[in-house]
């Protein structure tokens, strides 16, 4: 069965660029916009993994960190920001990984690597 | 110097203490006169120079939150002092604190914004005197990433407590809740060491463990249960011994979470040299200041070989008037009327209480704004006491506020 990943990120060529190279690498992909939508595709689809934006209209990132923890405590987490400057805030803490954004997409693809193995090992 | 940020853990909903948590939060329950159990540790606080103060609220706030008005708004903002209440905002989930662990993991976004270098979470609901600056110089200087305050009791108290095993160094090496047989103190076989319920932990540290715990989905998320247990493998938990400087025993702490404890610990105060003295100018204990008339006792008289008109042993608040009645070994509160040849004995009256006219009272603890008729008899008849109010195990009897009979 192929994981599922669940891209959350308010720029639509974003999320098509995000789609399209990991579905490349084998993982079965859903996307949402927002907040929000994040927490509803959390309830609906149960995602094995979220790669979170922080800078998002109507819910950010960091709040929704809080109200996924709590639909499911064991979901990983990795936020993908274009700013480090998250890394300050408390709540950011509670993903598994930060990475922070670039068109080359090496170093999320390994760090989606890392945290899945992570999971593995944990179970 | 650190920064250290304060938050006084005040939400539970102290249903031990019911009737007198009916329509309050427990740390807003009045103590000792004019005080509310909450004041001694903010009082602690403030005389330890810690002065960023959250008080986490979450059930039957108003009363509480009246109190931190009027008592503690003296700080100046301006200058980053605070005495501030934060009620459960649901922020971070849309749930209420699920435990004390919870109730701080809720409210990082305040962590956040203050930034502080140490966080200190105490308890709303313990009556003692404490110099936390103590404790913070030992943390720092073992280095420690949760120090634990601690005093000893004998072993047979085990089963209402933490206990802490601690290493020569003073390590917290295990940690038994409320265990029957307890690990006690090497080298004193009828000794434990308690765990206070006073925790001084680095941000960071505090933050990474609270976060780990709220994604564990069994836990009850509370610090004494499942935080500082699982800490102990992690990090540096060190124990605090709280002592008292003078004596060198332990020092004066109490929970006072059931009817029994918080009668106690006001009786205490009215021994010739409590431990919780409360006249002690280098540690006062502030609380809110109205406006009234001083306590009068009046109308001295013998009748029946008792004496009227007198007080003995006893805490008598501003605002009280006593007119030709016999007070003995009670307390107080502000603005209470007692009436003529009424005897109040063994019993703790909470403010604006009249007494009327031949009452007998003994044992009871009477809430705010009770009125009692004239020759009533509380504390004497079980089952006629059982209609008026509540009667604890050890036969204490509870008149609800604003009772009228």
């Amino acid at each position: 069965m192929s994981v599922k990943i669940l891209v959350v990120d308010d720029e639509e060529n974003l999320r098509f660029l995000y789609e399209r190279e990991l579905l490349d690498e084998g993982y079965e992909i859903i996307l949402a916009r927002d907040g929000r939508e994040c927490l509803d595709m959390v309830e609906q689809h149960a995602p094995d993994l979220i790669i979170l934006d922080i800078r998002m209209p109507r819910m950010d990132g960091l709040e929704a960190i809080g109200k996924i923890i709590e639909i499911n405590k064991h979901i990983p987490i990795i936020i993908n920001s274009a700013y480090s400057t998250y890394k300050d805030d408390f709540m950011s803490w509670a993903a598994d990984a930060y990475v922070v954004k670039s068109y080359d997409l090496d170093s999320l693809k390994s760090t989606i690597r890392d945290v899945l193995e992570k999971k593995h090992l944990k179970k | 110097m650190k920064k250290i940020l304060a938050m006084i853990l005040a939400g539970g909903k102290g249903e031990r203490l019911h009737p007198l948590t009916r329509d309050r939060a427990k740390p807003s329950v009045p103590f000792g006169g004019a005080y509310r159990i909450i004041d001694f540790t903010i009082s602690n606080c403030i005389n330890s120079d810690i002065r960023k103060v959250y008080i986490l609220t979450q059930y039957k706030s108003l009363s509480l939150d009246r109190h931190i008005q009027r008592a503690w708004n003296a700080l100046n903002g301006r200058f980053g002092e605070f005495v501030y209440i934060i009620h459960a905002q649901q922020r971070v989930n849309e749930n209420w604190y699920k435990g004390t662990a919870d109730a701080i993991y809720q409210n990082f976004y305040t962590l956040q914004q203050e930034k502080p270098d140490l966080v200190m979470v105490l308890s709303g609901d313990h009556i003692y005197k404490m110099d936390y600056r103590e404790m913070v110089e030992q943390h720092i200087k073992k280095k420690a990433d949760l120090t634990i305050a601690t005093m000893e009791m004998d072993k047979q108290f085990s089963k209402d407590f933490g206990i802490v095993q601690i290493s020569k160094t003073g390590q917290v090496k295990g940690f038994q809740e409320k265990p029957i047989k307890p690990v006690t103190i090497p080298g004193k076989p009828d000794s434990i060491l308690i765990n206070m319920g006073i925790y001084i932990f680095n941000t960071d540290v505090l933050v990474k463990r609270l976060i780990e715990n709220a994604r564990k989905p069994d836990s009850q998320h509370d610090f004494g249960k499942n935080v500082i247990p699982s800490m102990l493998k992690t990090d540096r938990v060190f124990a605090y011994s709280f002592n008292d400087k003078q004596t060198s025993q332990s020092g004066y702490w109490r929970d006072v979470g059931t009817i029994e404890a918080y009668y106690d610990a006001n009786m205490d105060l009215l021994e010739e040299n409590p431990q919780s003295n409360l006249f002690d100018n280098n540690w006062p204990i502030f609380t809110s200041e109205k406006q009234s008339a001083q306590a009068k006792v009046c109308g001295f008289e013998q009748k029946d070989g008792q004496l009227y008109g007198v007080m003995l042993d006893s805490i008598i608040s501003r605002g009280c008037l006593i007119n030709r009645a016999h007070i003995e070994h009670s307390i107080l509160s502000p603005n209470i009327r007692v009436g003529q040849y009424s005897v109040i004995q063994d019993s703790i009256l909470l403010d604006n209480v009249t007494i009327g006219k031949n009452c007998k009272i003994k044992r009871a603890i009477i809430d705010k704004g009770v009125i009692v008729s004239d020759g009533t008899e509380i504390g004497f008849n079980p089952k006629k006491d059982a209609q008026k109010g509540t009667i604890s195990d050890t036969g204490i009897v509870v008149i609800p506020k604003n009772t009228v009979f």
